[in-house]
């Protein structure tokens, strides 16, 4: 499926993939098409757009009805400003060859571990293929040549040089960040492709596929193609592309080094005829065209902005499939491109290796040292990989971007270095806090609404959500280490740190995204005492559950006999507490513990003592609900009224 | 006969011998703090003023000095007879809101607020004449209080059973007779305050049932 079901958060909204997505951009009241037809269940709610997914957050029933969708599945993106009643919307064509030819095999999730390990150009080519069909300009393996730092990149999938123009997004350099210019990666398309032009006209001629049920086909090898010979026999082996073991046919991957044995050709050559029929941009190449771009493909889905946002959501999304972070997963690539003599599949490994401070596959490579010496040579050549690391990642903004990843790495590794010395706990806690306020919502990356002021409401929300996650999140444990409950102005001050000095929330924000915890159903809650002094606590958390605690070490109280010599009868009475002994019982603030305390004093259980020694606070044995004295005062009023009502003779 | 005190003579006067006992919540240290939240105050008061009303009914203590000055009370009463100081020397009232063993101590106007509950129910009066102070406010200001362990009207009926029961109806007695007189030994009201056994006889001449003559310290009563 396109679609995948997702894990939301607590807060609800939907769960990292990974630690280097961001969150883009969030946009509510928004439903999905899939085709032409609306998907039932799926009709209103949030969309989020992060660095890796498009995710479908809906508002009725977010745990059941929320869906998700790679971006790397996305082979291209349409923008429909809307007409009339017609919202406008953003379509998303997926790249159908991975699911046509994964359909007859086990259905393997896009992003599993084998294929995403394997490095960015095979995944790169696998996407492309099908769309150097398509538009008839195979540049599958097209590369142009950094300029600065001579890497060689893939040219983009959806890089056309027939129609590409000043205004065509070029994805930067992958190793350094720097945008080549048009005309250079133009250059690379086209020759590439008249390298290929030969090979044209065999296009059109069926590939060699993957043997398959039902599909007859049978043609020669392809010279042409990396992808390797393969006999029509359905019962003959599959030979990997990469190292030409014969893996049985219904393997997913080589046995022998791991390389997907993925048929990407298979369905755009079986399908053509069936899809003659398209609403294609051209006549000639509709001809060629295999596949019909995304208008008749039952799979495409079309997310509809009902309540606007679609220009930037789009805007983003732009940028979002330009950067590709998908592709950068595990492998930083600078240090492969400075380091030479490595082929960059080891030089990706170095790096990763290398940020984990492991032992390196690449050191096989060198010549053996051992003892001290291979130490030292060792860090030596650790050290010097830092510096080439900082010194070109602060070169200038783009590069610092494209190698941020790292140098948090290495900051981090630092960090860690000196934290022998200082101490670093707070520090770390912050560091650690920062790193993990992922998908924070800020104001820029939420869209307009509908009503006026509704884009307002909707970054309250997020920012709610965000609030929530926050607190409850066990590797933090806010509210934990407050006892359960804490100040709201506190809450602001820890929150507002925990973003690291930017993006910072105003006051008057914060507490009105507090005050939506209660309509939107998170797991926390904002009280009020009566004060005025807001808390926040998780939901679970009641008067009850306090008054019930507070009693309970009361009464304790009567068991244990006081620190000192006491005149009352403890054993009876206990004694009185003041707000600092429950606050350092409980873990509270003082000013919370205040409150609490008036609380159950409001609530008849305590009752104070006002002394020198300060406000304390008691079990109540004032008001022990008998009231003798009062219902005999009464009683007697009543005989009283009797007896005269005797006298005056009326009995 | 409509009201019950044939016993109270007798558990009054055993008691009065030995010292009072205070409930429990006399030594409760919160007990001396004037309680925020209404119901537990209200609780509070109702706790005082029973205390209160128990302390005066055991020691026979009709004028309740607020300061705790032991003089006021007893000047009236003590002097002329063993009625109300049976134990010898009398009760020093500043017990009553100070528990020296808890060194805890309720506050004057705290005090004031349980004999105000204590009048709104009829239980307790300042004593108009011996504050000239409290006139502006509503008699507030005063130091003694009348404390009615037992309301006039509850002391008029007991004279009136008592006369009813001795026969005396019709006899002109004089109001030293009814109070340190032989015949009302053992009753209730003797050793009463005599201020307090003019109003008690002031509700029985209202009523109908009695006629006061004579003047200030040689009065006499007639029953009817």
């Amino acid at each position: 499926m396109f679609l995948k079901q997702i894990d939301l958060t607590g807060a609800l909204r939907p769960t990292f993939v990974s630690d280097d997505e961001d969150l883009l951009f969030v946009q509510d009241n928004v439903g999905l098409y899939e085709g032409k037809y609306k998907l039932p269940n799926h009709q209103n709610g949030q969309i989020y757009l992060t660095s890796h997914r498009i995710c479908y957050v809906d508002k009725a029933e977010p745990r059941k009805h929320s869906v998700a969708l790679d971006l790397k599945d996305v082979e291209r993106f349409e923008f429909y400003g809307g007409f009339l009643k017609s919202s406008a919307k953003v379509t998303l064509i997926p790249k159908p060859t991975k699911r046509a030819s994964l359909q007859p095999r086990s259905p393997v999730p896009a992003g599993s571990p084998s294929r995403s390990s394997t490095s960015s150009p095979a995944q790169h080519q696998d996407g492309s293929l099908r769309v150097s069909q398509a538009e008839n300009t195979p540049i599958s393996s097209a590369t142009w040549v950094c300029t600065i730092c001579s890497f060689s990149n893939p040219v983009p999938s959806n890089f056309d040089p027939t129609t590409a123009n000043v205004h065509t997004p070029l994805p930067p350099c992958l190793a350094c960040g720097i945008k080549p210019s048009l005309t250079h990666v133009l250059k690379a398309a086209i020759s590439s492709a008249t390298s290929r032009q030969p090979n044209g006209p065999v296009l059109q001629t069926p590939l060699p596929v993957r043997p398959r049920p039902g599909a007859e086909l049978s043609a020669g090898p392809e010279p042409a193609r990396d992808s390797s010979p393969r006999s029509s026999d359905p019962d003959a082996s599959f030979q990997c592309p990469r190292c030409t073991f014969l893996n049985h046919p219904s393997l997913l991957s080589c046995e022998i080094c791991g390389a997907p044995l993925i048929s990407r050709d298979l369905p755009a050559e079986l399908l053509p005829q069936t899809r003659t029929h398209t609403e294609s941009p051209g006549p000639v190449l509709h001809a060629l065209s295999p596949v019909a771009p995304g208008a008749e493909n039952p799979e495409c889905v079309k997310i509809s902005f009902r309540g606007g946002g679609e220009k930037i959501f789009y805007e983003r999304l732009k940028g979002a499939m330009t950067q590709r972070k998908w592709l950068l997963q595990g492998a930083p690539p600078i240090p492969k491109a400075s380091r030479p003599g490595e082929s960059p599949v080891n030089g990706a490994a170095a790096g990763t290796a290398m940020s984990a401070s492991t032992t390196n596959p690449a050191s096989q490579t060198r010549p053996k040292i051992g003892g001290i010496a291979g130490l030292e040579h060792h860090s030596q050549a650790m050290r010097k990989n830092n510096e080439l690391v900082i010194g070109s990642a602060f070169e200038d903004l783009e590069a610092l971007m494209a190698s941020a990843k790292e140098v948090v790495a290495l900051a981090d590794s630092f960090a860690r270095q000196v934290k022998g010395a200082s101490n670093a706990s707070e520090n770390a806690l912050l560091a650690d806090s920062v790193s993990q306020l992922g998908l924070v919502a800020t104001k820029d990356i939420v869209g307009s609404s509908s009503g006026a002021g509704g884009s307002d409401s909707l970054y309250l929300s997020e920012l709610s959500r965000t609030l929530a996650e926050f607190l409850t999140d066990d590797r933090r444990g806010v509210l934990r280490k407050a006892g359960g409950i804490m100040s709201l102005v506190d809450l602001w001050a820890v929150f507002n740190r925990a973003r690291g000095g930017v993006e910072l929330v105003s006051p008057a924000d914060f507490k009105k995204a507090a005050a939506l915890w209660e309509k939107l159903g998170l797991p926390v809650r904002l009280r009020t005492f009566k004060s005025g002094v807001k808390v926040v606590q998780s939901r679970d958390r009641t008067d009850e559950t306090t008054i019930k605690a507070l009693l309970a070490w009361l009464r304790d109280l009567h068991e244990f006999p006081p620190d000192r010599e006491v005149p009352w009868d403890w054993r009876r009475f206990g004694r009185g507490v003041t707000a600092r002994d429950v606050a350092e019982r409980f873990g509270w603030s003082i000013g919370v513990a205040e409150e609490e305390l008036e609380m159950a004093e409001e609530k008849g259980v305590l009752c104070r003592e006002e002394g020198i020694e300060g406000l304390k606070f008691w079990e109540n044995f004032i008001d022990t609900g008998e009231g003798n004295g009062f219902k005999d005062l009464s009683r007697e009023h009543a005989e009283k009224v009797v007896k005269r009502l005797t006298d005056a003779g009326f009995l | 006969m409509t009201t019950s005190p044939p016993n109270d003579p007798s558990s009054s006067s055993s008691s009065s011998s030995s010292p009072f006992s205070f409930p429990p919540e006399y030594s409760f240290p919160p007990f001396f703090t004037r309680q925020t939240n209404l119901t537990t105050h209200h609780a509070q008061l109702t706790k005082w003023s029973s205390l209160v009303l128990a302390y005066c009914r055991h020691y026979r203590i009709f004028k309740l000095s607020l300061s705790g000055n032991p003089t006021t009370t007893t000047n009236a009463d003590a002097p002329v007879g063993g009625g109300g100081g049976e134990g010898g020397a009398e009760p020093d009232t500043t017990e009553l809101f100070h528990n020296r063993r808890i060194n805890r101590r309720l506050s004057l106007a705290d005090i004031r607020e349980v004999i105000d509950f204590l009048r709104r129910d009829g239980r307790a009066e300042y004593v108009s004449g011996a504050a000239p102070s409290g006139g502006g406010a509503e008699g507030g200001g005063g130091d003694l209080v009348w404390i009615y362990w037992r309301t006039p009207e509850e002391w008029a009926s007991l004279v009136e059973s008592w006369v009813d029961a001795t026969g005396q109806r019709g006899s002109v007695l004089t109001v030293y007779e009814l109070v340190e007189g032989e015949g009302t030994r053992g009753s209730e009201f003797h050793g009463l305050n005599q201020e307090l056994l003019l109003k008690a006889l002031n509700v029985l001449v209202k009523r109908g049932k009695a006629q006061i003559f004579g003047q200030e310290d040689s009065l006499g009563v007639k029953f009817f």
